[in-house]
């Protein structure tokens, strides 16, 4: 059986690193037509990216699973005529309307609607439709994972380590919120800003803001754990977030890379896993399984 | 001369489906009990639906059953049974944003419309195509969509469009937040939203705890919580872009908001269709919407992104709130008396408002007030009590009796748990 590790890249050179690391799928975008990803990827950078993956035999996705506006959809078919010039071997995404114009220019798509995306029936419908594999929502608990991988024939993406995007609004929400008290030009790129829920003040959930307004993420999200389970499940496909992993993340990669040998081999030792992970975790950010390992019934 | 567009308004209850259809709605759109993203409003039972069918369909209106869940494994169950039920009661259509549920009624159920939910946040006219070529009737549209977006869609495909224009509104893209889920443990997408979007929040850059140092100097919490919609003063722009239906949001709001904003709305639609060039916007029709108002009132993205201006931050500004206080069962032009139910306390001498379907109010003292045998009374302080109260000007059946509340209008910020 083939596990595959999917993960995104911020920059070319991050990319050929996560390759030596053990990823199997690198996952970029650009802010126009993907979601939240870090880094220039133009298409030289695309270009370049991919010439690297396939050399290696490996693949490179691109994110197309913004939520399209007229503009965007208008100029979608140039991008993706381009895309498949290039050769990348799959794009993400969840708008009918760009998934329409994706099955028109001929490119295998992973169905990603993100947080909508929470039944087997669901992805049959994007399956009949060509779909290749489905991102299923991150709210999908593994008891219920387990039960879509049994019923589907296509792979499903498993989140098994970084943060998730719990909250998309189109709003500037952290300009407004500066414009309401008075800080103004405190909005830069470079600067991170995190928000904790009322009834737990050591929580930290990432609010990044860009053209497409404001994504708010999740604490980081591990599966260390629990891979002999996925493994066991039928969950081949494994992604990594990198989000705000910073040079960790290649070692990061790494890490999930001998978790996967070990696993096949018969060697996984959970416990040194774990510890290992939690070293390299950057410490302002916890690590949790966020609803991964809930009852379903827990849920209302 | 202009087509009119549907005005179409919530229904929590048999109750409020009737009133909302009694104050000028040509569509109400209700909840099954199963299914739906609502699941403290009111819902229907099949009894209740085909009465509601009935009555609608007796007055030429329709009625929509919202099934826009989001399904998890298991939650499915039974939807294929559901919506031949809904077929056969006489339901006008069903909105649904799952695609599963989708397919299940394009099978199970044909003949039985279909709509798109807004929690599909469809929002380009490529995604309009595609679903009206799966069939589907009618598509709701994403509330992020703007008035030129709406006209290009308009252009490129003839599938009907449904937009909001008054209500609530999720500051995210509905249907991608899940907010809730992660710190609450209650499914945004399966009726259980805590509206965590409202709470506020610690703030923090980098690994910098901000939120002390903006208390000392007093500086307003982190909270993504939206004003709400009304577009009452924009309807000619909606009807020039060809929008087929014009939704008011809110299954769990009262009579008393669902009868005042059908009837503000119905009377500019009809204003502006009968006689576009001398169309005028009467104050009046914006002085009453604020009487069910339940926040700061915008135009979302209509007319551009919305900036902190339509957000709600710091003290909610004072808006003067409006109870029901009573609906009138009767009247007798003889002696001008009208007999009310009670709905919320009220007395003798106190200043109140009569309004019915059709814009007519007016505003008096309650100089009379009696009881069913005649004795004076004053105040009428049972619910559903039967009272009479001498009336300045005629009422009819189904006038509602509203009065001003001691308080104002703060939605309060909702807690955590």
């Amino acid at each position: 059986m083939m596990i595959q590790l999917v993960t995104t890249a911020q920059s070319v050179e991050q990319a050929e690193a996560l390759i030596m690391a053990g990823s199997d799928r690198i996952y970029i975008g650009d802010s126009t037509y993907g979601l939240r990803h870090k880094g220039d990827w133009s298409f030289p950078a695309v270009r370049e990216v991919t010439a690297i993956a396939h050399r290696y035999g490996k693949e490179v996705t691109v994110a197309v699973n913004n939520l399209m506006h007229n503009e965007q959809i208008k100029s979608l078919p140039e991008y993706l005529k381009e895309l498949k010039t290039i050769g990348v071997d799959s794009v993400t995404a969840g708008d009918p309307g760009a998934i329409r114009m994706i099955r028109n220019a001929n490119i295998p798509y992973w169905y990603d609607a993100q947080t909508l995306v929470t039944s087997a029936r669901h992805i049959q419908f994007w399956g009949k439709r060509d779909a290749i594999g489905a991102v299923v929502a991150r709210e999908v608990t593994l008891t219920e994972l387990e039960i879509i991988q049994q019923q589907i024939g296509l792979p499903v993406e498993v989140q098994v380590y970084g943060p998730t995007c719990i909250h998309h609004s189109k709003r500037p929400l952290l300009t407004n919120y500066f414009n309401e008290i008075g800080r103004s030009n405190t909005l830069a790129e470079e600067r991170e800003y995190y928000v904790s829920e009322p009834s737990d003040a050591d929580s930290r959930y990432p609010v990044y803001q860009d053209d497409n307004g404001t994504h708010v993420f999740s604490e980081d999200l591990t599966l260390m754990g629990q891979l002999p389970a996925l493994l066991k499940g039928g969950l081949h496909t494994w992604k990594l977030e990198g989000w705000h992993a910073g040079d960790a993340f290649v070692d990061i990669v790494r890490l999930f890379d001998k978790a996967r040998s070990d696993l096949l081999n018969g060697r996984f030792d959970r416990h040194v896993m774990e510890r290992r992970l939690a070293e390299l975790q950057p410490e302002q950010f916890r690590l949790g399984t966020g609803l991964l390992l809930r009852n379903p019934e827990e849920i209302k | 001369m202009k087509k009119r567009p549907e005005l179409l308004a919530p229904a929590g209850n048999l109750e409020k489906l009737k009133m909302a259809i009694l104050y000028g709605a040509d569509a109400v759109f209700i909840g099954g009990q199963q299914f739906g993203l609502r699941s403290r409003a009111g819902n229907f039972g099949y009894d209740e639906m085909a009465e509601g069918v009935a009555f609608a369909h007796e007055r030429g209106a329709k009625v929509y059953v919202a099934a826009n869940m989001v399904t998890h494994e298991g939650d499915i169950e039974g939807a294929g049974a559901f919506f031949c039920k809904l077929r056969d009661i006489g339901i006008d259509a069903v909105i649904v944003s799952d695609p599963a549920m989708i397919e299940v009624c394009l099978t199970d159920a044909p003949g039985l419309p279909v709509h798109l939910s807004t929690q599909a946040s469809a929002t380009n006219y490529e995604t309009l195509r595609f679903w009206q070529e799966e069939g589907l009737e009618r598509i709701v549209l994403a509330r992020e969509v703007s008035m030129e977006e709406i006209k290009e869609m308009k252009r490129q495909v003839d599938v009907e469009i449904e937009t909001f224009v008054h209500g609530a509104m999720c500051i995210s893209y509905s249907g991608r937040c899940t907010l809730s889920n992660h710190m609450a443990l209650r499914d945004a997408n399966r009726g259980g939203c805590a509206q965590s979007c409202r709470w506020k929040y610690g703030f923090f850059e980098a690994d910098e705890l901000l939120t002390d140092e903006m208390a000392a100097r007093d500086e307003e919490p982190f909270s993504m919580s939206s004003v709400d919609l009304a577009m009452v003063r924009h309807i000619p722009d909606l009807v020039d872009a060809g929008v087929d239906s014009l939704k008011i949001e809110g299954r769990m709001k009262s009579i008393h908001y669902v009868a005042t904003v059908c009837n503000v709305y119905r009377q500019v639609i009809d204003a502006y269709c009968a006689d576009p060039e001398g169309f005028e916007f009467n104050p009046a029709w914006e002085e009453e919407i604020w009487k069910a108002a339940q926040r700061e009132l915008a135009t979302g993205f209509y007319y551009g992104v919305p900036t902190e201006n339509e957000q709600l931050f710091g003290k909610p500004r004072a808006i003067p709130q409006y109870a029901f206080a009573a609906r009138v069962i009767s009247y007798e032009p003889s002696t001008q008396m009208a007999t009310l139910e009670q709905r919320n306390h009220f007395r003798h001498g106190e200043e109140v408002e009569f309004f019915g379907p059709g814009f007519v109010r007016f505003s008096q003292r309650i100089d009379e007030l009696y009881d069913e045998s005649g004795e004076r009374l004053e105040t009428a302080n049972q619910a559903m009590m039967t009272v009479r109260v001498k009336v300045e000007q005629p009422v009819a059946t189904d006038f509602i009796m509203r009065k001003r509340k001691a308080g104002v209008v703060s939605t309060p910020v909702p807690s955590p748990v």
